[in-house]
């Protein structure tokens, strides 16, 4: 009576394509009604599978509404945005919803956790609107508070974690329904440099890991923790470089040889070379 | 996901008690005002029921009351013949009639006093109505026809009288239409307390016995009013005409003259009382259910605002139009029902006091309980349908955005 039967059409469940977002001149365009605000202009941007990618730009630059739309909180206005092969413009918005539910992780800023509502049950939200069964649900959500270092914090709520805590919390749930996209808005904006450090480090590890994530920041230290860096101005993108990863810089001066992901780094580094 | 939505919901609720308590109110008070109404009236029908288990269903009282307001005339009165008449022509279909006369006495026993009720029966007369004979005998024809001064008294009566319960075989003196005499126990009876009838009528300070009628009757021979019990089992609506029509007749008056008292139309008179009260509470409860439910929908406006951020997350981790709406309909039904639950516990507490204050056997019944609660929650879920669909209609880049 109470659960609407589950529709999720095919295109959002099967992962098509290689270019996880592609954008194609993408136009966002504010209608306030007496008058209209371009958002973005004329986007095109291509992000494969397996990058670690950083958005920059000063407030009003654009980033926060190519943000919105990478997360399929918002459409374009004209072009198109595929993500996963899926063309998001014309969706309804149960659509996207079951989109950001499979295809996106999200880090916000301020952490966004349910208050009152225990780490574990933050973690297993995303899973409860895929419908996994409680017990699967749990057991998914230990290992992630695991993996993110707060195995023993899971029945805390968030008002009793610090604020890295809290974001490790969010990254845990990020990654609850494997999405093949960690979409990170300014995730250490409300961080101490030190708890900022802990979770680049914890996002370079699930980088490593083989995930995609993307980062909005206007911290370059932070932006240097990726492998490229897109610079937005004014609405529009500015520049697009391939970088390399502080750790990586660090690697390659220290020869840590107990990291077995390193050889696969030459790999990622070509792929930004093409963009 | 119904369980997730329900845990989640009572969560909601516990995080603001007070709130909570004070917007469930209104439907409290309309929940366990219906249930104490229905309650009250189930009570009173069992008891009722009851009384006339005892008393007899068919028992009526047959008299002559001008419809027109004249006078009564001499002929409208009863005599002993009269009585045997009917008994000789409704032999069929009546079990026993008698005059119904009573006498207020005063006992003397020694220095001891005591006031009596004393009823005047027939000698089938606790054939028809139970008579709880602890000691002795009940009066039997010997006792009528002959017209001894033989009576049977209740326990709590001859106690008083006699110092002792058994008081068979003992007599006492009294004056009976100027006549003192004396007259002898023959029989001690229980008197078994209906407290619904010792409320209605209250405590009466005689204390009650029977003797035979012959001996309340005899000196003038006029009887207003007669008592009958029609065979188990009639119809007393359409004996009642036909008695009514007979009696009209040998009396020479109309047949609305003819009063015909009996059980059931009391039983009639009684479902009216309470069916006009229950149409009054009704609509009390009607009006509180209202304002309640308003009351639900407007604290839920309020939390719907409230949670803006939580709804934006929500919907951002993938969240549904249709799951946030059931969320909070969720909430508003399991609010809106537990007021239910509470207004039952409330209402059937009260009627439960009052049942044991008075000494009466309290009827709730369990469908009336499911029905209130299952009902509370529609209201819930009435009311929750504008404060959820604005929850879920909630832009989640503006909801996250919310502070």
């Amino acid at each position: 009576m109470w659960k609407k039967k589950e529709v999720i059409p095919d295109y959002i469940t099967q992962n098509v394509s290689e270019d996880l977002i592609k954008l194609v001149d993408m136009v966002k365009i504010y209608d306030t009604g007496s008058i209209k605000v371009l958002g973005l202009k004329r986007v095109n941007l291509t992000i494969k599978r397996g990058e670690f990618v950083a958005i920059m730009g000063q407030s009003g630059s654009g980033k926060s509404t190519l943000m919105n739309i990478l997360g399929c909180l918002d459409r374009p206005t004209m072009g198109h945005y595929f993500l996963d092969g899926i063309d998001t413009a014309d969706l309804p918005s149960d659509d996207l919803s079951a989109i950001r539910n499979r295809k996106i992780g999200f880090v916000f800023q301020s952490f966004n956790l349910i208050s009152r509502t225990s780490a574990l049950k933050n973690v297993e939200l995303p899973m409860t609107y895929a419908h996994i069964s409680k017990k699967a649900r749990e057991k998914r959500a230990l290992e992630l508070l695991e993996r993110v270092g707060l195995g023993t914090r899971y029945e805390h709520m968030p008002n009793e974690l610090s604020g890295g805590q809290r974001q490790r919390v969010a990254i845990a749930r990020a990654l609850a329904n494997e999405p093949p996209l960690i979409l990170a808005d300014e995730p250490t904006g409300n961080l101490d440099s030190a708890s900022s450090v802990e979770i680049m480090e914890l996002f370079s590890k699930l980088h490593n890991e083989g995930a995609t994530v993307v980062l909005v920041t206007h911290e370059e230290d932070i932006a240097a923790f990726t492998n490229r860096i897109i610079r937005f101005r004014d609405g529009s993108l500015v520049s697009d470089t391939p970088n390399i990863p502080v750790s990586k810089r660090e690697k390659e001066e220290s020869e840590e040889p107990e990291e077995p992901e390193e050889p696969e780094e030459p790999e990622y580094q070509s792929g930004d070379a093409l963009c | 996901m119904l369980f997730e939505n329900m845990t989640m919901a009572v969560h909601a609720i516990k995080a603001n008690k007070m709130r909570s308590l004070l917007t469930m109110l209104g439907i409290i008070i309309g929940i366990g005002s219906v249930i104490a109404i229905v309650s009250i009236g189930d009570t009173m029908r069992f008891m009722i029921s009851d009384i006339y288990k005892d008393v007899g269903t068919t028992l009526a009282y047959v008299y002559i009351w001008p419809s027109d307001g004249s006078d009564m005339r001499q002929s409208d009165y009863f005599s002993v013949d009269d009585i045997d008449r009917i008994r000789e022509v409704y032999k069929d279909e009546i079990t026993y009639i008698d005059s119904s006369s009573q006498q207020n006495v005063e006992a003397v026993f020694g220095r001891n006093k005591v006031k009596f009720a004393l009823e005047g029966i027939g000698s089938n007369y606790p054939n028809v109505h139970k008579i709880n004979i602890i000691y002795g005998r009940n009066l039997n024809e010997g006792d009528i026809k002959g017209r001894k001064n033989h009576v049977v008294l209740e326990a709590e009566g001859a106690k008083e009288l006699f110092g002792t319960e058994n008081a068979v075989g003992k007599s006492f003196r009294t004056t009976i239409y100027g006549d003192t005499d004396d007259y002898d126990v023959v029989g001690v009876y229980r008197k078994e307390e209906n407290p619904f009838l010792a409320m209605v009528n209250g405590s009466s300070e005689n204390k009650e016995g029977y003797l035979p009628e012959s001996i309340l009757v005899w000196p003038n021979d006029t009887i207003y009013n007669i008592r009958l019990y029609a065979k188990e089992g009639t119809d007393m609506n359409s004996f009642s005409d036909r008695f009514s029509q007979y009696i009209a007749k040998s009396k020479n008056r109309k047949r609305e003259d003819v009063t015909f008292y009996s059980v059931s139309s009391e039983m009639g008179s009684v479902d009216q009382i309470m069916g006009g009260l229950s149409a009054a509470v009704g609509g009390i409860a009607a009006i509180s259910l209202l304002v309640g439910g308003i009351g639900i929908m407007n604290i839920m406006l309020v939390s719907v605002t409230e949670r803006t951020r939580e709804i934006g997350i929500r919907k951002a981790l993938g969240a549904k139009t249709w799951d946030v709406m059931v969320q909070f309909l969720t909430e508003s039904a399991i609010l809106s029902a537990m007021g239910g639950i509470i207004g039952v516990i409330t209402g059937a507490g009260l009627v439960f006091l009052g049942g044991t204050l008075l000494g009466m056997t309290v009827v709730i019944k369990p469908m009336v309980i499911i029905i209130a609660v299952g009902f509370s929650a529609l209201v819930g879920v009435f009311f929750g349908i504008y404060p959820a669909s604005k929850a879920a209609g909630k832009d989640p880049i503006e909801a996250l955005r919310y502070e």
